[in-house]
């Protein structure tokens, strides 16, 4: 027995130090190339060679940015790479991981991204839109539930960490429901769909386009929740290295999203339908899904209502921290970060020095 | 010769024989010791790269959490102490609810595969068209990755608890059918020809010369089904999984907690190696011939 043993001393030893130098070897060449990246960054002062944008799948002007290819036209030395994400929870992983510069989130998820531990050294820098009828709580016909209060005791689907989620919780709380007297139940959209057809839920929080596949009863609105003092919104996002680095990347990045708000509000149909092209849906249905989205020019998101200026902030990073502050009443993150601290996250220089004087 | 002088001769025999077998067990313990040592050794080694690579920060902490981030977060998650903000558990579930869910679904789904395993197995290895028949179903089935079927059973099946026993009977039956058929198939003739030879009749045959010569490969193959099971437990819970262990390091993972993903898989790996430990102690219980015979 002993002599056939012996050899798996070594063998077993051998395995140990093959893991071990393998993952310093691994941990070598990953930091020599993240070095060997920077060092290329920033010896090319004049434009970035690649600016890495992470958009998802919302009927809003990204899309049409990306489909009339604007970015790559005002950028013609760069290569603009377009990775596309199913939440705002996986563009801050990606964004933590260092695989984007540019990213588009929900207000939630963003505000996860700011405050602790996560603590995303990203800032914001524009609102691709206002979320409004567009992610409604709608209650299954048959179900018997014809207000938010109503819900006590029921089943509700949304997809957590993401806006509809927030503003669930929002809205129960407004309504004097309790986070126990319900069970949510985390689905995706496409879940959903089937839950509900079967009738496993009574209701969900959801956006469109599953939102107007599901019908039944509409119990309340991110409109109607966002007039309760919770607004939710879809947020443009931008790394601080990146925006120190080229600031000119940034300004071309500002010009394109107002063209398309330009867009979007001149000529809805052609916007509906350069968004329709990307989603691969037909025009009007893109124009239904429009009509539950506000959109804002560049200089709206500099007046006082949201961004502001350096020197007359706006009301965008109040909203922020008690956004933040219901997180955390939530559990979901560990600290609110302060007001002062939010303002220094939002990218007012980017926006003053492009539609200033506007 | 007297019994006295037969027993004289044999005792320095006797005691030899005890000498060796005291001497093979030393060797044996030993080894054994050796054994243990050098896998401490190698956990060691893995534990301090880890929190090397941790303090070093090569990657950002919310990616790469430290052994005390993941310690802070077992004891927060299974209920020993409040984190800051006085908050115990992960998803509003203590950690022992989440892993007795998951054991609770992976038994109900592996212990239903494994008695249709049992018996489809044993049809294919003695019916003929049911051979032919089933023997590529089975292999099919086998093929399949479990979440590429999942989202039918949720289709079909809902949110609840039934798609995902679903998932873990069919994931867990055909390791289970050709480890079966595969036995029972290969039982000697000669062992059958002779109980036959000495008057047996088709159920004596059946069970007590078919079944224990295939016993062994049956549980060999029950412990893989019951393995595939296992693995396919994090693909059943991404559809309403909370509780349950699959479950919940999807919704660390949605918040990047991912020192509550690192629990999540540690907390797997280990009682998936306590569940295989027990089923080989069944194993060598049920089968103590195997190898011998």
């Amino acid at each position: 027995m002993s002599p056939t043993r012996r050899p798996r001393t070594p063998a077993l030893l051998v395995t140990a130090l093959v893991t071990g130098l393998g993952a310093a070897l691994t941990l070598a060449a990953c930091t020599s190339t993240s070095s060997a990246t920077g060092d290329a960054a920033s010896a090319d002062a004049s434009g970035p060679d690649v600016l890495r944008i992470g958009y998802q799948l919302i009927p809003n002007g990204d899309l049409v940015v990306k489909h009339e290819g604007w970015l790559e036209e005002a950028l013609p030395g760069t290569d603009v790479q377009w990775i596309r994400f199913d939440s705002g929870g996986d563009v801050n992983t990606a964004v933590v991981a260092g695989s984007v510069d540019v990213g588009l989130a929900g207000s939630s998820p963003v505000t996860r991204g700011l405050s602790k531990p996560l603590d995303i050294d990203y800032r914001v820098l524009w609102v691709h839109d206002v979320i409004g009828d567009a992610e409604s709580l709608v209650a299954r016909d048959g179900s018997g539930v014809s207000s938010v209060a109503d819900l006590a005791g029921r089943t509700i689907a949304t997809p957590f960490a993401s806006t509809a989620h927030y503003s669930l919780t929002a809205a129960l709380a407004e309504a004097g429901v309790g986070e126990d007297d319900v069970r949510l139940v985390d689905l995706q959209p496409a879940d959903i769909l089937g839950a509900w057809t079967r009738g496993d839920v009574d209701a969900a929080y959801v956006w469109e386009p599953t939102l107007s596949e599901l019908g039944g009863t509409v119990l309340t609105t991110s409109t109607q929740v966002a007039q309760g003092g919770h607004p939710t919104y879809d947020l443009g996002v931008v790394t601080r290295a990146f925006a120190d680095e080229h600031p000119d990347a940034v300004d071309a990045w500002l010009e394109a999203q107002d063209r398309a708000v330009a867009l979007l509000q001149d000529d809805p149909d052609a916007a509906a339908e350069a968004i329709g092209a990307e989603l691969d849906l037909p025009t009007d249905e893109v124009t239904t899904q429009l009509a539950g989205l506000t959109f804002l020019r560049g200089s709206e998101q500099a007046g006082e209502t949201y961004f502001g200026t350096p020197d007359a902030p706006g009301a965008f990073a109040a909203s922020l921290a008690s956004a933040a502050q219901f997180l955390h009443a939530q559990g979901a993150i560990d600290a609110v970060p302060d007001v002062a601290d939010l303002q220094d996250r939002i990218a007012v220089d980017a926006l003053a020095r492009v539609f200033g004087g506007r | 010769m007297s019994a006295q002088d037969v027993a004289a001769r044999a005792l320095p025999a006797a005691q030899d024989r005890s000498d060796d077998e005291r001497r093979e067990r030393a060797a044996r313990r030993r080894a054994r010791a050796r054994t243990l040592g050098l896998r401490l050794v190698a956990l060691a080694v893995l534990l301090g790269a880890w929190w090397l690579v941790a303090a070093l920060e090569v990657w950002p902490r919310v990616l790469v959490p430290s052994p005390g981030d993941v310690l802070d977060a077992f004891v927060t998650v299974s209920g020993l102490a409040p984190d800051a903000s006085g908050r115990t558990g992960f998803s509003g579930h203590l950690l022992h609810e989440h892993l007795g869910t998951s054991l609770r679904r992976i038994v109900v789904g592996s212990g239903i595969g494994t008695v249709l395993g049992v018996v489809l197995g044993l049809l294919v290895a003695t019916v003929g068209p049911v051979r032919t028949v089933l023997e590529p179903a089975v292999t099919f089935l086998r093929q399949l990755p479990p979440l590429a079927y999942f989202s039918l059973l949720v289709i079909w099946f809902g949110i609840e608890e039934t798609p995902k026993i679903w998932l873990l009977l069919v994931a867990a039956m055909p390791p289970v059918a050709v480890a079966t058929a595969a036995a029972v198939g290969g039982v000697h003739r000669d062992y059958v020809n002779g109980a036959r030879s000495l008057g047996a009749g088709r159920w004596d045959v059946a069970r007590w010369v078919v079944l224990p010569a295939a016993l062994p490969e049956i549980l060999v193959g029950i412990r893989l089904g019951v393995g595939v099971a296992y693995t396919s437990v994090v693909a059943a819970e991404t559809v309403n999984g909370v509780p349950g262990i699959g479950g919940m390091i999807r919704d660390a993972q949605r918040y990047l907690q991912t020192d509550v993903v690192v629990l999540g898989i540690l907390v797997l790996g280990v009682s998936g190696l306590l569940l295989d430990a027990c089923l080989r102690a069944v194993e060598r219980r049920a089968g103590p011939w195997r190898g011998r015979a």
